[in-house]
C-alpha cells in the first residue's frame, strides 16, 4: 500500500481546491436542507407520533430525497480522480514513483469517501435540532448514517471504476451515473417482480429497502455484506484496470 | 547503470521500439538521440516503468525493471516529455507530495525539498501555483522531482522542447552542473543538445537503434566529401575518379570544359591518402585539376544520414 497515505492527502486537497467540489456539497447541502424542512413541516402538525415513522425515519427511509443528491454527487465527487490524470499526463510521474497500484487506489478513493461522509455531517446538526424539541431514538439515528455511509461508498466506488475506465472526466461521471441508475432500478423490481427468486433477488440489491430497514433501526448485516461487494469489486477492478495501462 | 537487451514494444500494430539494445554506464551522461517518432518517449516510459515492455529486458542498477519495480524505480529520477504537474498545487506543496510518495523520511522532507528547489532553481517560485508558471520553470520542477532523494540515475525525456533560447541555455547548464554527480539520459531530437551536454550518444530511428558512441566517434562515421573543379572531358573525369581507390561514390556536372566533380570517400579514417590518390588519378588522366576542396562531414550530416528512410537497413553500422 506505498504511497496511500500521501495520495490521500493530496486528493482531499485538491478538491477543496477545486470550485466544483464546493458547487456540488452546496447543492447537496440545500437540497438536504429543503428535504428536512419539509419533513418538519409535515410532522409540526401532528400531536401524537408512532415510533417507527417519526421525522429521522423519514428523513432516511421515506423519500426519494436521499437518493437523488447520491445520484449526482457521487460521479461528481469521483470522475475526475483518474481520468483527470490520464487527461494532463500527472498520471506518469505518479505511476513510476515507487507507490503500489493498490496505494493508488485505495488513497483516491478514501480520499473521497471522506469528502462525501463530510458532506453529511452538517445534517447532522438537524437530528441535534430535533434532539432538542422532540424525542429522537439515537439508534436510529446511528444506522441511518450507516446506511447513507454504505450505499455511498459502494456509489463512490463505481465511480472510482468508471474514472478509470473512461475517456474523459464527461463519460467518467455519465456511466457511473447509469451503473448506479442502474443499480436503484433493480431494487425496484422488488416492487414489480411476482413472488420468487426475481424479487428476493431486487429486494436484496434494493437500495429503498436498504435504507428502509436501517432507517427503523434494524441492522441487517446481509444487506452490510452487499454493500462491502459494492465497494470491493469495483475497486478491485480499478487496480486490474490501472495496472493494464502499462500493458497498452 | 542501465542494460537494456532485445527490447520491443509495440501499440497494437504499430511497433514503436524493435529489438533495442543499449547499455549505460555509471557517471556518464547520455543523449538518446532520435527524429519526432522514432521511440525515444516510449523506450524511456519503459525504463521509468511506465510502460511494460512487449519482449526484452531492461534492468536499472542491476534489478529489473518488471520484475523488481520497487527497487529499479527508486533509483531512477524520470522526468516525462513535457513535465505535467498537478496546476492548483504550489511548487513547494508540489514538490513535498512527491518527497512523501518517493518515501523521504519525514523528518528529512522539507530539508530534501528546499536542497532540490534549490539544485534545480526554482526556489524564486517555491509558493507560486504550478498552473501560473512558464514552460521554463515547469520543466525545471521536474527537474527538481526527478532529483528528489538524489537518485543515482536521472532520465529526462526532452527537457528543453519548447523552452526559448534563454531557458534553454540555463536548462542545459542545469543538467552539465548535475552530470557530476548522476548517471543522466536525456532524450532530444535536437542534435546541438547532445553536442552541448553529453559525452555519448545512442541514436534511434523508428523504433532502431543505428549507431551509438562518443560523440567524436559518430562524427566519425560521417564520410567527407571531396569537391574538384577538373578541366577535361565528363566521361574521363568519370573514368579517373571512379577508378581510384577509398571513393565510394562519385557525382560529376559538366559546365563548359569544366568538370565539377565531388567524390564522398568510403572512410574517413584514410582521408587524406584518399584525397591525394583522387588528385594523382586525374592528373594521370590528363585532367587539369583548377582546385581541390575537402569537407569534413558536419555532426547534422551524419544524423541526417543515419536516421533516414533507409536507417533500418543500416542497423549494421551500430556497435
Ligand atoms: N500511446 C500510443 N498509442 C499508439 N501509438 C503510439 C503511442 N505512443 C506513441 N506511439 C507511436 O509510437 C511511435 C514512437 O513514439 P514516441 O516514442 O513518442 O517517439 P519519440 O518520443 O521519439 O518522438 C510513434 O510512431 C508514435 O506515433
Ligand atoms: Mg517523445
Amino acid at each position: 500500500m506505498r504511497g496511500l497515505v500521501a495520495i490521500f492527502k493530496r486528493e482531499l486537497f485538491s478538491h477543496f481546491v477545486t470550485p466544483l467540489a464546493w458547487v456540488a456539497m452546496t447543492a447537496f447541502l440545500l437540497l438536504q436542507g429543503l428535504h428536512f424542512f419539509l419533513i418538519v413541516q409535515h410532522f409540526a402538525g401532528q400531536l401524537d407520533l408512532s415510533a417507527d415513522a417519526g421525522p429521522v425515519q423519514t428523513f432516511f427511509g421515506q423519500t426519494m430525497m436521499l437518493y437523488l443528491p447520491l445520484l449526482f454527487v457521487c460521479p461528481v465527487l469521483t470522475m475526475r480522480l483518474f481520468a483527470e490524470e490520464r487527461r494532463s499526463g500527472t498520471i506518469e510521474p505518479l505511476l513510476t514513483a515507487p507507490i503500489d497500484t493498490a496505494g493508488v487506489v485505495l488513497g483516491k478513493y478514501l480520499a473521497v469517501v471522506v469528502i462525501y461522509a463530510a458532506m453529511w455531517l452538517p445534517t447532522a446538526l438537524y437530528m441535534v435540532l430535533l434532539g432538542r424539541y422532540g424525542e429522537v431514538d439515537w439508534h436510529v439515528v446511528g444506522s441511518g448514517y450507516l446506511a447513507v455511509l454504505a450505499i455511498g461508498a459502494g456509489y463512490l466506488s463505481i465511480g472510482t471504476m468508471t474514472s478509470a475506465l473512461a475517456r474523459s472526466q464527461l463519460a467518467a461521471a455519465l456511466t457511473s451515473a447509469m451503473a448506479i441508475m442502474g443499480l436503484f432500478m433493480v431494487g425496484v423490481g422488488e416492487f414489480i417482480f411476482p413472488e420468487g427468486v426475481g424479487r428476493d433477488l431486487a429486494g436484496h440489491v434494493s437500495a429503498w429497502a436498504h435504507m428502509n430497514d436501517f432507517s427503523r433501526g434494524i441492522v441487517d448485516s446481509r444487506r452490510l455484506v452487499f454493500d462491502a461487494t459494492v465497494i470491493a469489486l469495483p475497486l478491485f477492478v480499478t487496480v486490474r484496470a490501472v495496472d493494464a495501462w502499462r500493458l497498452e | 547503470m542501465i542494460e537494456v537487451e532485445h527490447l520491443s514494444k509495440s501499440y497494437g500494430a504499430v511497433a514503436a521500439v524493435r529489438d533495442l539494445s543499449f547499455q549505460v554506464e555509471k557517471g556518464q551522461v547520455v543523449g538518446f538521440l532520435g527524429p519526432n517518432g522514432a521511440g525515444k518517449s516510449t523506450t524511456l516510459r519503459i525504463l521509468a516503468g511506465f510502460l511494460g515492455a512487449s519482449s526484452g529486458r531492461v534492468r536499472i542498477a542491476g534489478f529489473d525493471v518488471a520484475e523488481e519495480p520497487h527497487e529499479a524505480r527508486s533509483r531512477l529520477g524520470y522526468m516525462p516529455e513535457t513535465s505535467p504537474l498537478y496546476p492548483e498545487m504550489k511548487v513547494r506543496e508540489y514538490l513535498a507530495f512527491r518527497a512523501e510518495l518517493k518515501d523521504v523520511p519525514r523528518a528529512q522532507r522539507k530539508l530534501e525539498v528546499g536542497r532540490c528547489l534549490e539544485l534545480a532553481r526554482v526556489s524564486d517560485v517555491a509558493e507560486v501555483l504550478i498552473g501560473h508558471l512558464s514552460k521554463g520553470y515547469r520543466q525545471r520542477v521536474g527537474i527538481a522531482d526527478a532529483l528528489l532523494r538524489s537518485p543515482p540515475l536521472l532520465i529526462l525525456d526532452e527537457p528543453t522542447a519548447g523552452l526559448d533560447p534563454n531557458q534553454i541555455r540555463e536548462v542545459r547548464a542545469l543538467i552539465g552542473g548535475l552530470g557530476a554527480e548522476h548517471t543522466i539520459l536525456l532524450s532530444t531530437h535536437i542534435l546541438s543538445e547532445v553536442e552541448a551536454s553529453c559525452s555519448r550518444a545512442i541514436v534511434i530511428a523508428k523504433g532502431q537503434l543505428v549507431a551509438t558512441g562518443s560523440i567524436d566517434e559518430i562524427r566519425g562515421r560521417g564520410r567527407p566529401e571531396v569537391r574538384l573543379v577538373l578541366r577535361g572531358a565528363r566521361d574521363a573525369a568519370a573514368r579517373a575518379l571512379g577508378a581510384s581507390p577509398g571513393i565510394a561514390s562519385v557525382a560529376l556536372e559538366e559546365r563548359g570544359d569544366l568538370v565539377y566533380a565531388t567524390a564522398t570517400l568510403a572512410d574517413a579514417e584514410q582521408g587524406d591518402e584518399a584525397t591525394e590518390r583522387l588528385v594523382a588519378a586525374a592528373v594521370r588522366a590528363k585532367l587539369g585539376v583548377r582546385s581541390v576542396m575537402t569537407h569534413a562531414a558536419t555532426l547534422e550530416e551524419v544524423f541526417a544520414d543515419l536516421t533516414r528512410e533507409e536507417a533500418a537497413a543500416r542497423s549494421e553500422v551500430a556497435s
